[in-house]
């Protein structure tokens, strides 16, 4: 599959289709992000489900789509797109924080062995180019063995997980929809500020509440956790209610309204939509 | 448009995560965890997460600064070097070389030490060089060496997973290396036994199968408790004690007396939990010691190292994986800082400067006269300074002014050098003092490798140009080398000098920029086809006759203790959001907030007794100096003892603490010294 993406992509790049191919290069040892604009380079692209490529940058909090869209105001980006990246693509659109009409997307689709690996309920994007479609995973071991348990199991479960935090803020800090410039996790009364374990699980549960109708279940939170808290199985069942209650799921249609951007006389809130491109 | 990501070293601790730095159009944009490296696997510390933001500071050095009349001008390169190479060329002359001092960095790259003891050997002719390894792990330097012949980390991070029992004595792991705690928390959700030893009951306390909050200090006394317990129950691997080891019948005479009474009568360590927590530890198939300063920062901290030592030996703990003795270092580099002879009584792989063959390979590597006799320490630097006796000094990437214990003696010391260079990334509180200041470039603006705390030697890559006119800390060595008519000092890259490195330093042997790009290589790794070592002394160990050396260890108390003037014990260490003297980490939003200031721990109990509130401003007094600063009223810290951060030049701890030092390795006694508190009147 590597060399038809490779071919697809030069073919973009030479045809002036895009201006630059977004995806992930290996180099001298190591595989991470990088934007191609040179097609001779992309004997260099390589395919990895270890990184994303719409990481939120920091301290400017900013996405790395959204500084380069900024950057170069005509630049055409084509992108290539997983299921989970895909997603994230359209949420970003639809909160403001990137232009989708100057991305193409390049979509492929992820193996089953890949998919089961990232616990991943949809792996692959809608606008499917390359690979064969395998369906998802909606549960995963660890919710289904949690939803068995008694609530005070459950808790005390949480209670231990949770007390490991070490508040690094990766979980944040990784998220493609954490954008948030004022973020409430940083705010002192749902952690002492300086202070370890956070006393109050708030800490974290803030921000599954802030990204309940956000989450794409891309996964990078638990695997940035250095003392591995199963986030994603908290949004795993996040995702789930929000599908039940508000029949909405986060980046599968750029013009469905989130919920929580949705007012009780269900006309479409803007305020979280900012001038980001 | 450009977007790349650069692979590094993370610059703050030694656990030595890698990570990415992101760069748009040559602007640093953020950092990225690096998923596929073998310790952090993407993850990280809030530090390590937030590592870019000092380097685009605005606060850089950007120009050579000179002073004239007590202000700070720019200056150019060419003058700097000039005045600096004049003033030292003058003390040379006059007054010998020894009345120089360098103190290298802990900060800089592996090739950056290098160069500088070699600078510091070669041209200025001196073997006063340190840095400061002296105030966090010389006594691992030392009682590591001298129980098993290597000063260093026995074992591996990764391989703590898979420990039977761990045992925590003096450090806070889960704040000031956290990715290593990962590992022990992995250690402990397999089923394996967690002892944690602090008189502070720290963050790690809450996972202890069982923990032993000791009275600060009394270290010796707990080791030979677990020994006295193992040696009564004969739960001692004898095997290993006959085949491995000498020196136990002077180990057994000594520990005889450590009855769990006694010991509790010395450290208040209930004496049934101790026996239950020696019992542990020698049960376990696999069992680690993971230390880090609350045992190294002591008069005793030799003794302490040793102790750790031999109870490892003891229960045949040592030479298999997921066992050993594990100091965990501070610094992103201060084992390799160490490993490459800032020190001032070995060359670059601990090779002595007595030892007539080792001078002689230098000589002729170096083309130049060395000598033998071992130069000063940190601490005996600034004494000599203030005696007069150092003219002039040069500190790259330093900060004893915040660092050193008895600021207000380093202050003297430092303001009565003639000559003082320094040579940073900001105007630290030590630059300040500084009659010429040097730019520096950080770690994201230049190459090289630091070796992390379980010996690996790790790639260090320029992502950004250095801000302004400031230069590698490699280049600028070398610039003021040449100035000083060396022809020794012509390197190209960093590449180069690491081959220089490896040629001249046994266990580096087998180093070289093609080897490491393809990932970290443990030391020893003596030869281009070898693959490194993970863990230590898998056959024997490296004394010079194989053996290890158990130690017959008194308990004594620290050099400074509670009276009625002075009725606490003081304490200082680090928090989970700063680094060190906070150069870096105080100028980052995040950590700033989380800790905008420094803060003195009272236990409840003390808190009633003196009338204090959580948050009451109050003056803290040592024998040394006087602070202000805000109290934290918390169980964390036992009665009769309080705690300060370090961090903070406003409220700074160094002020009260002790510059006792240990006899042999010449550490500070930073964990305890007598102090008192009263509530300032507003």
């Amino acid at each position: 599959m590597i060399n038809k993406v490779r071919d697809l992509a030069k073919k973009w790049l030479k045809g002036k289709e895009v201006d630059a191919v977004f995806g992930l290069k290996e180099q001298g040892g190591y595989i991470a992000p990088y934007l191609f604009t040179d097609a001779n380079e992309l004997d260099n692209l390589t395919l990895s489900t270890d990184y994303r490529l719409c990481y939120t940058c920091r301290p400017s909090k900013e996405n790395i789509l959204s500084l380069m869209q900024r950057g170069e105001p005509n630049i055409k980006i084509g992108i290539i797109a997983r299921g989970c990246e895909e997603r994230a693509l359209i949420e970003l659109a639809k909160r403001g924080q990137i232009d989708l009409n100057r991305v193409k997307i390049m979509g492929i689709a992820c193996t089953e062995q890949e998919a089961r690996e990232c616990k991943c309920e949809k792996p692959y994007p809608s606008s499917l180019v390359f690979g064969e479609r395998v369906e998802g995973t909606a549960k995963d071991d660890n919710v289904n063995a949690l939803l068995n348990k008694s609530l005070s199991e459950r808790l005390a479960f949480w209670r231990y997980e949770l007390s490991k935090c070490i508040k690094c803020y990766g979980c944040r800090n990784v998220c493609p929809m954490c954008f948030c410039k004022d973020c409430k996790m940083e705010q002192e009364i749902y952690a002492k500020t300086g202070w370890l374990p956070p006393e109050v699980p708030m800490f974290l549960f803030i921000r599954f509440y802030h990204l309940s109708d956000r989450c794409i279940g891309c996964g990078e939170c638990e695997k940035a956790c250095p003392v591995d808290i199963p986030l994603l199985t908290i949004f795993k069942l996040l995702r789930k209610d929000v599908k039940d209650l508000f029949d909405y799921e986060a980046g599968m249609d750029v013009e469905q309204e989130a919920p929580l951007l949705t007012t009780l006389d269900e006309t479409p809130m803007r305020e979280e939509v900012t001038s980001g491109v | 448009m450009e977007y790349r990501n650069v692979l590094t070293t993370c610059p703050y601790c030694g656990v030595g995560c890698n990570f990415y730095l992101q760069v748009l159009d040559g602007e640093l944009v953020g950092v990225l965890p690096c998923k596929s490296h073998s310790v952090s696997q993407g993850k990280l510390c809030i530090k390590g997460w937030n590592a870019g933001e000092f380097v685009v500071s605005k606060e850089r050095l950007t120009k050579p600064l000179i002073k004239r009349n007590g202000h700070f001008v720019e200056a150019s390169w060419d003058d700097v070097l000039d005045t600096i190479v004049k003033k030292l060329k003058v003390y040379r002359e006059s007054y010998g070389p020894d009345s120089i001092a360098v103190l290298s960095s802990a900060k800089c790259t592996n090739e950056e030490n290098y160069l500088m003891m070699k600078f510091a050997r070669a041209v200025l002719g001196t073997n006063n060089v340190d840095h400061c390894a002296r105030l966090c792990h010389a006594s691992t330097v030392v009682g590591l060496v001298r129980s098993f012949g290597s000063g260093a980390m026995t074992n591996s991070i990764l391989e703590l997973e898979d420990a039977d029992c761990i045992l925590v004595i003096g450090s806070n792991t889960i704040e000031q290396h956290p990715l290593i705690a990962r590992y022990i928390l992995k250690a402990k959700e397999k089923g394996g036994k967690l002892i944690v030893v602090d008189p502070r009951a720290i963050t790690l306390t809450q996972f202890a199968d069982y923990y032993l909050r000791q009275k600060p200090g009394t270290d010796v006394a707990v080791f030979n408790g677990f020994m006295n317990v193992i040696l009564n129950e004969g739960l001692e691997d004898k095997e290993f004690i006959k085949e491995r080891t000498e020196g136990f019948e002077e180990l057994e005479e000594v520990v005889k007396k450590y009855t769990p009474e006694y010991v509790e009568d010395i450290t208040r360590i209930p004496k049934d939990t101790l026996i239950d927590a020696a019992r542990a530890y020698a049960k376990a198939e696999r069992a680690s010691i993971v230390y880090s300063m609350g045992i190294t920062q002591h008069t005793t901290g030799v003794d302490n190292v040793s102790s750790s030592a031999n109870l490892a030996m003891l229960t045949g703990n040592v030479g298999k994986a997921s066992t050993g003795v594990d100091p965990l270092r501070g610094q992103n580099n201060v084992q390799g800082a160490c490993d490459v002879g800032a020190l001032p009584n070995v060359y670059s792989g601990y090779q002595s400067v007595a030892d007539e063959k080792i001078q002689a390979k230098f000589e002729q590597a170096w083309k130049a006269k060395l000598g033998a006799k071992a130069g000063l320490t940190v601490v005996e630097m600034v004494n000599e300074a203030a005696e007069g006796n150092i003219k002039g000094m040069y500190i790259m990437g330093e900060n004893p002014m915040l660092s050193d214990p008895d600021i207000s003696h380093v202050r003297g010391g430092l303001e009565n050098l003639e000559f003082l260079v320094v040579q940073d990334i900001f105007l630290t509180e030590t630059a300040k003092l500084a009659d010429v200041v040097l730019p520096a470039a950080s770690y994201a603006e230049k190459d090289g490798t630091f070796t992390s705390t379980d010996r690996t030697v790790q790639m260090v890559r320029k992502a950004i140009e250095p801000p302004g006119e400031s230069k590698a800390d490699w280049q600028i060595i070398c610039d003021l080398a040449r100035t000083m008519g060396s022809s020794e000092f012509d390197y190209e890259s960093p590449a180069e000098i690491m081959n220089e490195i490896a040629s001249l330093t046994p266990i580096y042997g087998g180093m070289s920029y093609d080897r490491l790009q393809q990932g970290g290589l443990q030391w020893p790794c003596p030869s281009k086809g070898h693959a490194g070592t993970p863990y230590l002394y898998q056959e024997k160990f490296t004394r010079a006759n194989g053996k290890g050396k158990f130690f017959g260890i008194e308990f004594k108390e620290p050099a400074e203790l509670p009276d009625e003037e002075y009725p606490f014990i003081l304490s200082t260490g680090r928090t989970a959001f700063h680094f060190h003297t906070g150069t870096m980490t105080r100028r980052t939003e995040l950590l700033n907030r989380e800790v905008p200031t420094g803060y003195v721990e009272v236990a409840p109990q003390d808190a009633k007794k003196l009338g204090l509130a959580d948050g009451d401003l109050v003056s803290v007094r040592s024998r040394r100096g006087q602070i202000e600063t805000k109290t934290v009223i918390t169980e964390r810290v036992p009665q009769g003892m309080i705690f300060m951060p370090f961090h903070f030049a406003e409220c700074a701890a160094n002020v009260l603490t002790n510059p006792a030092l240990d006899p042999v390795a010449k550490i500070p006694e930073y964990k305890v010294c007598a102090a008192r508190i009263e509530k300032v009147s507003s």
